[in-house]
């Protein structure tokens, strides 16, 4: 969802925008967070799973992002967007969640399969092939590289809201995505070279 | 353009967001340019493969775990008026003790705050919890119309976390009892609904649903639940259920059982 055209789709429909209720949540309404929960739990969770690989720990750390929003509340100053100032802690808590981590495990190993209830139909099985590997190609970027294609990719934030988030110019945000996106492609072809069967 | 320059602008041409005038002159340099072009076609091709990725909803603990920590902020807050209270006596006692005037002083303020100031609080705190409340039938009506079973039933536990449920959710709740595919989401309304037993209609809709339940397990439990409650309506309703005969054996014993206790 595009943060920017849903912004507009909620004030058109005189829904609270993200910046109101979070200055509603700072100001000691707290319960209004509520709502940001369920606007944004669903976009975290990928976001955490597309990083780490591990459906457990996606879910801990949305958890982690609404327990330091509640914390840092009173310094949200609402002259930014709220998406960037969310995605801000939401990065800073996949940090200290790398931190934690142990460093020999490998990226392969990191994504934790839970086996599906559903009965798999035939032609969902390509479909699956083809997002096991791209999700195996993105595991395999380094970190950094992995975070700002799925900000950019899968969060659908703007080139100069990156920038903004980390700190940098939009010339190498540009430059970032691009190297990114070469990276993983190169990344791709050779699984995929050592998948044809 | 120079292939460093029109490389720049490909995370915006792939997003789409390139103007007229920059997507022509990228256009006019991979003319020229087989290299660039090569790049950008792979690129291409790697940024539609990562739109395979499906999006994944977050387990129901997710939510639950939300609400609980939510709950439990909102609970450790101090209260406003109660510092102002404690500020009142610990401060300005010595002066209370000191002047008889200081002590109409706060008395007058103290009585002031008490009659006015404490309302419009307790005003605040219930307008807020109906918020909450609000929100936590929003959340219930929308797991409940989910497909999936086990986010119905989280519906059913947070409508019955409701306070005082608006007709909406009775009515969702209702629906779940009569119609939902899986018997464990019908047994989860119904023990919810006895939650609400005393709210009106409550009591009349599930004598109906006696003549619509079609599982054996639920139709044991909605006749349990009209016995608990002393439902003499639903004298009737048993009677032609057992008439009809339709009902299994165990169910059948259980409705003969609930009527001899019902009419008692």
């Amino acid at each position: 969802m595009n943060a920017d055209h849903s912004e507009k789709e909620k004030t058109g429909r005189m829904s609270p925008t993200d910046n109101e209720l979070m200055e509603a949540v700072r100001d000691g309404r707290v319960e209004k967070l509520a709502v940001l929960f369920e606007r944004y739990q669903t976009m975290l969770y990928n976001f955490f799973l597309r990083l780490t690989g591990n459906r457990a720990a996606s879910e801990d750390l949305v958890q982690e992002v609404f327990v330091r929003v509640l914390k840092y509340r009173a310094g949200y100053l609402g002259d930014s967007r709220f998406n960037v100032w969310l995605f801000q802690i939401a990065r800073n808590a996949h940090i200290d969640h790398l931190r934690k981590q142990k460093p020999a495990l490998s990226l392969d190993g990191q994504f934790v399969e839970v086996p599906s209830h559903e009965p798999q139909p035939d032609t969902a099985y390509e479909n699956d092939r083809e997002a096991e590997l791209v999700r195996r190609a993105l595991d395999r970027l380094p970190v950094q590289k992995r975070e700002i294609l799925v900000l950019f990719r899968f969060q659908n934030l703007k080139l100069r809201e990156i920038a903004e988030l980390m700190g940098v110019q939009v010339g190498t945000v540009k430059a970032q995505v691009h190297r990114a996106l070469k990276d993983l492609s190169r990344i791709y072809l050779e699984l995929q070279g050592g998948n044809v069967s | 353009m120079t292939c460093e320059r029109t490389q720049e602008k490909f995370a915006d041409y792939l997003t789409g967001d390139l103007d007229e005038k920059g997507r022509s002159e990228v256009q006019k340099h991979l003319l020229d340019c087989s290299a660039c072009r090569e790049d950008l076609e792979n690129l291409t091709v790697v940024w539609a493969k990562l739109g395979v990725l499906p999006e994944e909803q977050p387990g129901s603990a997710v939510r639950s775990r939300f609400y609980a920590m939510l709950e439990d902020y909102k609970a450790a807050q101090p209260v406003g008026s109660k510092s102002r209270w404690t500020d009142w006596f610990t401060f300005r006692r010595p002066a209370f003790a000191a002047s008889f005037s200081a002590f109409l002083l706060l008395l007058g303020v103290g009585a002031g705050w008490f009659l006015t100031g404490a309302r419009p609080g307790g005003e605040k705190y219930a307008s807020l919890s109906r918020e909450v409340q609000d929100m936590r039938q929003q959340v219930a009506l929308s797991l409940l119309s989910k497909p999936s079973a086990s986010d119905r039933i989280q519906g059913v536990s947070y409508s019955a976390e409701v306070k005082n449920p608006n007709d909406t959710t009775l009515a969702a709740l209702f629906k779940a009892v009569d119609s939902d595919p899986n018997p464990n989401v019908r047994l989860a309304a119904l023990d919810a609904l006895y939650l609400f037993r005393d709210r009106p209609g409550v009591r009349e809709t599930l004598v109906k649903s006696l003549s619509v339940q079609s599982y054996p397990l639920v139709q044991v439990a909605l006749i349990d639940f009209l016995v608990e409650v002393r439902e003499t309506r639903a004298i009737e309703a048993l009677k032609k259920l057992i008439d009809a005969g339709e009902l299994t054996p165990e169910v059948k014993k259980r409705a003969e059982q609930g009527l001899k206790q019902i009419t008692v």
